[in-house]
Formats: structure tokens, C-alpha cells, sequence
């Protein structure tokens, strides 16, 4: 019953959950890792994540300030490379992708990571690397039936466009308009998933409502977020929705 | 002690209903002091802080066959009610309550297969259950079709465990705050009952005894002014076409009619004070 991240190649997955673990964090902070010690492990002497090969899991203690109090989440970080998703791979691995599936299946609350889409890349950013905003829909065709039906066990699924300092001019301003107070903000959970999907997730507004009727009956919810790892208030808000939910 | 069920349809608003309960005490509130006494009661204490006065909703009760596989999984609520009128004498109720899956309630017309659904049943119908708060939030055309009928089946359940003469039932409304309810909520036997589930209304008047049986509005938003009726609810239906409902305006936050159902099942005399 863990929280699993799932996401396409390439996304940063793995760097969104290392530097979580930065010890500069605002409202979250994890406890049983170090973040020193890690980062030659996951990142590359510039700085950039190492590629995921192996299904990696560890176990993430996620401590939370809220208005009641430090909330802690115990996170199973299943780490799964980017590959994964992709039938070859499936097909040359079986075990490990139905152990896989069977490990997402049970688990209560999924990050899906995915990486922005061409239309909305600053200027400065090579838009070659980036799939189009239309290939990027058919994409999400996959993650739509994926959660409608294949995560029974899912009562939250939180859906993070990474790579926001790539896409967002005024990435301070955003993370200021989006950001939480636990002790009152302007913005409450609802409001924030609106303001997130109206900006950059408009055109799969109709697989959202999707999944929302088709796993209704069991209380779940999408909710949309944008991350990343240059800015601390966007990366720890997913980890804030979660922990009012999961935390004890 | 006594010993409370909250039974109800999927989506009555039951865990709502006790976490609005359990955060009561943060309510300023000068004729009711609720201490929340079990750590589940805490919990979703704190879960009404965190969740719905941030504008989200809290997680059905459902048997996920993990974290609830049995009757002794789901959450125990216990409560100490401290009542204490203006220049009256105080009084005090204790409550443990269990907050049942809705599934358990859907399910009733069908019939119970299930082995574990069964068993959730017959734990309610047992005789240290001094009474059953039954939320009932549908009011539509359908609505008093099913509940009948499961009301019909409820009660057939109640005579085989030989409760039918003294297991107290309070039949309440939920989220009253709608306005199609609301100007109902004084009387609501005959201003919602009646005109909305006469059926059920009255199959359960010749089911259950009269001094068994009582009715009730509650709404566990409430409205945002005494002035301004408007429900302090927002369903996300229309936004992001997801069943659940938030809490509008979290400082208008004005529970309406919690504690009277409770005082009642737990005392078998109505309580004379609103909350």
C-alpha cells in the first residue's frame, strides 16, 4: 500500500525523489536518508540524474509539517526506469514487469511524472527533445485506461508535468500563487488542481473527468501538479496533498 | 458507553459526518465540549483540519481487503459528548462509534453473499449495539425505490437477530444543506420525509416501534450565514467530474444538527438544544 512513481523515460523521476531528500526543505523533509551521501549515487558528476536501469526500492520516511502537527509518510519508493513502460521491455522482462504491475496495483497513492510537451517550452529550450502537445494526448490515451482499470487498490493519483523551470517564465510566481500554508493559504486543493489544469492540462480535461467517473465509486480523485527540482514550494506540494491523506 | 453504528448508502456522508463531529471542539461552541477519545477519533480530527478545511474530501470507508478486512479493522470512534445549557445542569454522553462501509448498506437489496459482509451486519445487529444512525442522503426520483426495499430487508434482518423491539434507529437526512432541504430541516418527518421517501417513511413506521424510531435533518457543511442560506458546499461534479463535495468556505464552517440524532440513541430522549 505505497506510494509508487511511474512516468515515461527521461522525465527525472528519480531526481524529483532524491531531491526531495535535500535537507533544505520548507514543510517536508525525509528523515532516514541522506542527502549527501545519496547524490553520488544518483547523480552524475554534472549534476544530472543517472539513468535508471533496475527497478530500484527504498523505503522514503517523509515527514510533513501541517496545521496538526509533523505528519510522517512511509513511502515505498519504487523506482522503476523510464523503459519500463515500453512493450519491448515488458515483453524481455516478464517477471520484473508483472511484479511490477502487481506492486503498482496495490498501492495507494501514484505519481505519474511526465515531461512537458513542445508548445509550451520557453524559447530558450531546444523543442527537439520534446514530444508535441497532440503526441502527448495519445500518450495519456494509455494512462487513462491504465488508472481506470488497472489500479484498483489507487485512492490518490497525483499527475506532476516535471520540468516546470522549463516551461514557466515566471516560475517563482507560479510556485507563490500555488503555494501551501499550513496555516491558511489563498488557494485550497481543489482550486489548485484547477489552476494546474486549466495552465497546461486543458487538453486531456476530458480523460481526467474520465478516470475521476470510472474510479469515483472508490473515492478516487486526479489531482494535477506542476514540479520541479529548482524550485522547493512546487517539488513538495504533491508530498503535502499525500501526507494529509496517508500520514500518521 | 453507548455503543453507535453509522450505516448508509455509498456517498451519505458518513465519514464527513464523524470527522465534523471529532473537530467540534475546535468549533467555538459554548454549549458542547466533544472530546475525541480513541486514536481513530483523533485522527480524523486532524483529517477534518487537513483535508476538508483545505478544500478536499476524505476517503470512503471501504473494504479494500488491506487496510479493512474484518469488522475489528474498521475505525473505532469514541466519543465524550459534554452538554452543558445556560443555567441548566450538564450533561454527558459517551459514544463509541463504528462507521460502516457504504457497500454494505448498497448491497442489502440484493442480498449479502459475502461472507465478510455478512459478518459486518451481524456486528451491528448484536446486542450491545444500543442504536443505528442511518444516514440517508438521496431525496431524486429513485431514491425512495431503494431505500425502501432496503429498509424492507433491514428490517427483516432486525427481527431475525431478535432486535426489533430495542435497537433505536435515527433516520437522518443527510447534507440538508441542499436547498431543496433545507427550509424542511425543522420538521423533517413530515417536510422531508414525507414528501420526498414516503415510501420509506412508511415502512419504517410499521416496521419499527414509534419509541424506537425518530427522524432528523443534519447537514455537516451547513450554510454559509443564518441569513444567507446558500449551501457552504462545492461539489466537484461540475468542475472535474469527480462525485465528491468540499467544504466552500472553511470560516463559515457551521455543522448543523450533529449531536441531537446521537443524543437521542444514546439517551432515548430528545435532546432540547440545536448544534
Amino acid at each position: 500500500m505505497g506510494v509508487v512513481y511511474i512516468g515515461d523515460r527521461s522525465v527525472g523521476k528519480t531526481h524529483l525523489a532524491f531531491e526531495l531528500a535535500n535537507p533544505q526543505g520548507q514543510y517536508v523533509k525525509v528523515c532516514n536518508l541522506n542527502y549527501d551521501n545519496l547524490k553520488p549515487i544518483f547523480l552524475q558528476p554534472d549534476g544530472t540524474a543517472r539513468a535508471t536501469s533496475t527497478i530500484d526500492n527504498r523505503t522514503l520516511d517523509v515527514q510533513v509539517q501541517l496545521s496538526t502537527g509533523r505528519s510522517q509518510v512511509s513511502v515505498e519508493w519504487i523506482d522503476p526506469p523510464g523503459e519500463i513502460f515500453r512493450v519491448p521491455w515488458q515483453l524481455e522482462h516478464p517477471s520484473e514487469w508483472n511484479s511490477f504491475l502487481e506492486t503498482v496495483r496495490q498501492s495507494e497513492g501514484i505519481l505519474l511524472v511526465l515531461p512537458p510537451y513542445r508548445e509550451i517550452l520557453k524559447p530558450d529550450v531546444n523543442p527537439e527533445t520534446y514530444i508535441t502537445q497532440e503526441q502527448w494526448s495519445n500518450r495519456f490515451d494509455r494512462w487513462t485506461k491504465f488508472f481506470s482499470y488497472d489500479c484498483p487498490k489507487a485512492r490518490h493519483i497525483l499527475i506532476c508535468l516535471n520540468m516546470a523551470d522549463l516551461f514557466s517564465d515566471h516560475l517563482d510566481k507560479e510556485a507563490q500563487t500555488l503555494a501551501f500554508n499550513p496555516y491558511g493559504t489563498q488557494l485550497n486543493w481543489l482550486q489548485r488542481h484547477i489552476y494546474v489544469r486549466d495552465r497546461y492540462f486543458f487538453f486531456v480535461q476530458s480523460h481526467l473527468e474520465e478516470i475521476n467517473r470510472i474510479r469515483g465509486v472508490s473515492g478516487l480523485s486526479v489531482r494535477c501538479f506542476i514540479t520541479s527540482i529548482y524550485n522547493r514550494t512546487l517539488l513538495e506540494l504533491p508530498w503535502i496533498y499525500l501526507a494529509s491523506y496517508l500520514g500518521n | 458507553m453507548g455503543n453507535i453504528c453509522v450505516i448508509g448508502p455509498t456517498g451519505a456522508g458518513k465519514t464527513t459526518y464523524l470527522a465534523a463531529l471529532a473537530y467540534c471542539p475546535q468549533v467555538n461552541n459554548q454549549i458542547f465540549t466533544i472530546t475525541s477519545v480513541t486514536e481513530d477519533a483523533k485522527k480524523i480530527a486532524n483529517k477534518a483540519q487537513t483535508i476538508i478545511k483545505n478544500g478536499a474530501s476524505l476517503e470512503p470507508t471501504i473494504i479494500d481487503g488491506v487496510k479493512i478486512k474484518s469488522f475489528y479493522d474498521l475505525p473505532l470512534y469514541q466519543f465524550k459528548i459534554k452538554i452543558k445549557p445556560w443555567l441548566k445542569k450538564a450533561d454527558e454522553i459517551n459514544l463509541v462509534v463504528r462507521d460502516y462501509p457504504g457497500e454494505i448498506f448498497n448491497e442489502l437489496v440484493s442480498g449479502i453473499y459475502n461472507e465478510l459482509h455478512l459478518e459486518f451486519i451481524e456486528e451491528c445487529l448484536k446486542k450491545d449495539i444500543e442504536g443505528c444512525l442511518l444516514l440517508l442522503h438521496g431525496w431524486e426520483d429513485n431514491s425512495d425505490n431503494f431505500y425502501s426495499q432496503v429498509m424492507g430487508k433491514f428490517i427483516e434482518l432486525m427481527d431475525k437477530h431478535d432486535r426489533s423491539q430495542n435497537l433505536r434507529i435515527a433516520v437522518a437526512m443527510s447534507k440538508c444543506e441542499r436547498g431543496e432541504l433545507w427550509p424542511g430541516r425543522l420538521d423533517p418527518e413530515n417536510d422531508i420525509f414525507n414528501v420526498h421517501l414516503p415510501r420509506t417513511k412508511s415502512l419504517l413506521r410499521q416496521g419499527i416501534l414509534a419509541q424506537n424510531l425518530q427522524f432528523y435533518a443534519i447537514s455537516t457543511f451547513g450554510v454559509l450565514e443564518r441569513n444567507d442560506p446558500r449551501p457552504n458546499r462545492q461539489d466537484e461534479t461540475d468542475q472535474i467530474g469527480s462525485s465528491r463535495s468540499i467544504l466552500r468556505i472553511p470560516k463559515k464552517w457551521r455543522p448543523y444538527n450533529l449531536i441531537s440524532p446521537l443524543y437521542w440513541l444514546s439517551k432515548g430522549k430528545r435532546m432540547r438544544y440545536g448544534v
